[in-house]
């Protein structure tokens, strides 16, 4: 049976609402511009009609609209169980989870049931991937960790331990050294079996080196790639929903845009992961919590808006270790962005601490509740959203044994109606405002300072939700027998 | 109190630096800010230093004690302290030696192959609000760049910033530097981001570790 699972889109964004956003990244790319690290980027995108103002790289709407066109609408992924295979088709989409990385540490359980986090190493590598072949619910393996080889060695070495551990699609995500892709072409022999991440934006609006010039050489091989752009908003890009929301899809179109004219019919995915800016605390990224759950979400939209494959994230937790509140965060974050329709979801098991950590037993947990999400969202063509978010999390913390308190109900509660319900308006004049705003802010020079000013009254609307952590602790008994089934105790 | 003074205060506590500025709830665009109310009291003959004193230090002291009680948040901390480095800039010419003590010369870097900067933007933001000189040398910057601004500059303080546990290493690497060229007694050497730790900071031979903007700005001054 092919992998993926048919979902019922849930929309946030109306073809009204995304033709608005559209017209703000254009207005952005035409007029402010992209600043770009690569004269040979440079180069290409002037001879497909670009041009170069102030320092900056100004792409017409025609030539995003034409890039949008030409863009591959279906990709294979393929596998070395050829039931692995993943098709991605925007015509025909179905949604797949993996794994997500780079994460620089491992949580690791110990006698006492406690965890201590320890530098990730080759071994995790290994451990991790061959946990992950043998859980259901991860249809292909994205890079969790790298290997502690010299940088030399790094990505022959992940190539070699993924071929050895793993039948599933393998995305290796970064490659440290792109002079390695042809051995690494070699090694892997089927092209299909590979695909990559390239986080080549830098926010607000710069296509950054050596990012770059990997990319193109990844296009170049006619390989799948995800353009992954991730604003936090407050910070690196407006706080508003809308201003966001504009600035993510004008930094992922650049990059669709110059994909299509180094090969047209570029296999590109859209990975726009507009999240925010924690300003109550120290600015770190809120990858989690209900309005970034939202906002990524409606990345989704976009990409179905433009007829380009969607590479969704999930489920990277903003707490350190698993816990109830990792739970709650995570299942929430499913369930959304599996109801979103995107087709190719990474980080969506076993990320921790937002993206810094990983942990063999939150990838088991993770995918005991990823498999209780498909069934929930399957179950009935008509499925009511709000419902099937309450039942999920409420079904998730139970399975660990964790008691929903009214108060704990209160607050998830609250937290699905934050996701379900905007609270900004989306009109031409708002459109327009954060166009401003973000083009302000990128040539002042000091656009974080900008953008967290701006942030000011949004924060006072309550634009960031503020809730409870689900307290207590989840009875890992099972989670760590199949642990020790699969791994070894 | 003079009105103008009295604008200067409150401008500073709404975080507007100047008449573009559309303040808080957005809706200030054209007034005042900062910049022109600070160049009208010079104008009127108020003294730099009273403007200073009886205006600027006293509005960042109210916008401190709002955060101290939950009122105001880093984005409105951030604001403020704009106001007063633009403030300090505008009259630190014309001061009087002994009129103004500057906390010390600051030098802030994020380290090579590192391009995070949003911790480091934050904390220089800050620093010159509470009265450091700031020059923020960028992100990914070379670590002999790092020890030739100090060494250039007499900086106090040197702020290192790194959010990546392959990069972290260069603080090290600068601190090493740093006694090489006989400039470690000088300066003070503070560390921060997600992958650093007391632990790592005191291994290195860092003197200030930051566990965020607020932690490393309270440290600094409690070392002042």
């Amino acid at each position: 049976m092919a992998r993926g699972t048919r979902i019922k889109r849930n929309q946030f964004l109306s073809e009204n609402e995304c033709r608005l956003i559209h017209r703000g990244s254009c207005r952005l790319l035409s007029e402010l511009g992209v600043k770009v690290e690569s004269d040979e980027a440079i180069r290409i995108l002037k001879d497909g009609g670009a041009d170069v103002k102030d320092g900056r790289v100004t792409i017409p709407q025609n030539m995003v609209e034409q890039a949008v066109q030409q863009t591959a609408k279906k990709i294979e992924l393929g596998a070395r169980n050829p039931g692995n295979t993943i098709t991605i088709d925007v015509d025909s989409p179905a949604v797949h989870f993996g794994t997500g990385g780079q994460a620089l540490y491992v949580l690791h359980q110990t006698s006492d049931g406690s965890f201590t986090r320890k530098p990730a190493v080759t071994q995790d590598l290994i451990d991790i991937i061959r946990l992950c072949e043998q859980l259901d619910n991860v249809d292909f393996i994205t890079r969790p960790v790298e290997p502690d080889v010299s940088e030399d060695e790094m990505d022959m070495e992940k190539t070699r331990i993924f071929l050895e551990n793993t039948t599933k699609h393998m995305n290796l995500a970064n490659l440290v050294k792109i002079e390695k892709l042809p051995e690494i072409l070699t090694a892997v022999k089927d092209p299909s079996r590979i695909s990559f991440i390239a986080s080549l934006t830098v926010s607000p609006m710069n296509l950054v080196s050596p990012t770059i010039e990997k990319f193109m050489k990844m296009v170049e091989h006619g390989l799948p790639v995800a353009i992954s752009s991730c604003p936090q908003g407050g910070a690196t890009a407006p706080l508003s929903e809308v201003g966001e929301l504009i600035q993510v899809n004008a930094e992922v179109l650049s990059a669709v845009v110059l994909a299509n004219l180094i090969k047209s019919g570029a296999k590109v995915f859209c990975r726009g992961i507009p999240i925010t800016s924690d300003l109550f605390a120290d600015g770190s990224p809120r990858w989690c919590q209900p309005e970034s759950i939202r906002r990524v979400a409606m990345a989704t939209d976009l990409s179905y808006f433009y007829g380009i494959p969607c590479c969704g994230t999930a489920a990277v937790s903003d707490e350190k270790e698993p816990n109830p509140q990792t739970v709650a965060e995570k299942t929430l974050s499913w369930v959304f962005e599996a109801a979103s329709g995107a087709q190719y979801i990474n980080s969506a098991l076993g990320m921790l601490e937002q993206v810094l950590t990983v942990c063999p037993e939150q990838y088991i947990i993770d995918d005991k509740i990823i498999n209780h999400v498909r069934e929930l969202l399957t179950e009935s063509p008509d499925y009511n959203i709000e419902n099937v978010a309450q039942t999920a999390v409420t079904d998730a913390l139970d399975m660990f044994h964790v008691p929903v308190t009214d108060e704990l109900q209160d607050d998830l509660s609250n937290r699905i109606q934050f996701i379900l319900n905007g609270q900004e308006e989306y009109s031409a004049e708002a459109v327009d405002a954060q166009v401003d705003l973000i083009s302000k802010a990128v040539t002042s020079g000091r656009s974080s300072t900008k953008f967290m000013k701006a942030a000011r009254s949004g924060l006072r609307k309550g634009w960031l939700y503020q809730g409870q952590r689900a307290q207590g602790s989840l009875d890992l008994k099972e989670v760590n027998d199949i642990r020790n089934q699969l791994l070894g105790s | 109190m003079s009105d103008t003074l009295e604008k200067i205060r409150k401008n500073v506590i709404e975080g507007r630096i100047d008449s573009e500025d559309e303040g808080f709830e957005g809706d200030m665009e054209g007034e005042p800010g900062v910049v022109e109310l600070v160049q009208q009291a010079l104008d009127e003959g108020i003294s730099p230093s009273d403007i200073l004193n009886k205006a600027v230090s006293p509005g960042m002291e109210e916008v401190g004690q709002r955060y101290e009680n939950g009122e105001y948040l880093i984005p409105d901390m951030l604001a403020a302290a704009e106001c007063v480095s633009e403030a300090t800039e505008i009259l630190e010419p014309m001061l009087l030696e002994g009129d103004v003590k500057t906390r010390g010369k600051f030098i802030i870097a994020t380290v090579e192959d590192d391009l995070h900067d949003i911790g480091k933007n934050i904390v220089s933001t800050l620093l010159r609000g509470s009265g450091f000189e700031v020059e923020d040398l960028g992100v990914g910057v070379k670590a002999d760049k790092i020890v030739q601004a100090v060494e250039e500059k007499k900086a106090s303080h040197l702020g290192l910033s790194a959010l990546l546990t392959t990069t972290m290493g260069h603080m090290e690497d600068i601190i090493n530097l740093l006694k090489e060229k006989g400039l470690r007694d000088q300066v003070k050497v503070c560390v921060g981001g997600a992958p650093v730790s007391e632990d790592f900071a005191k291994k290195i031979g860092a003197d200030v570790y930051g566990e965020d903007a607020f932690d490393a700005i309270h440290k600094l001054e409690k070392m002042s």
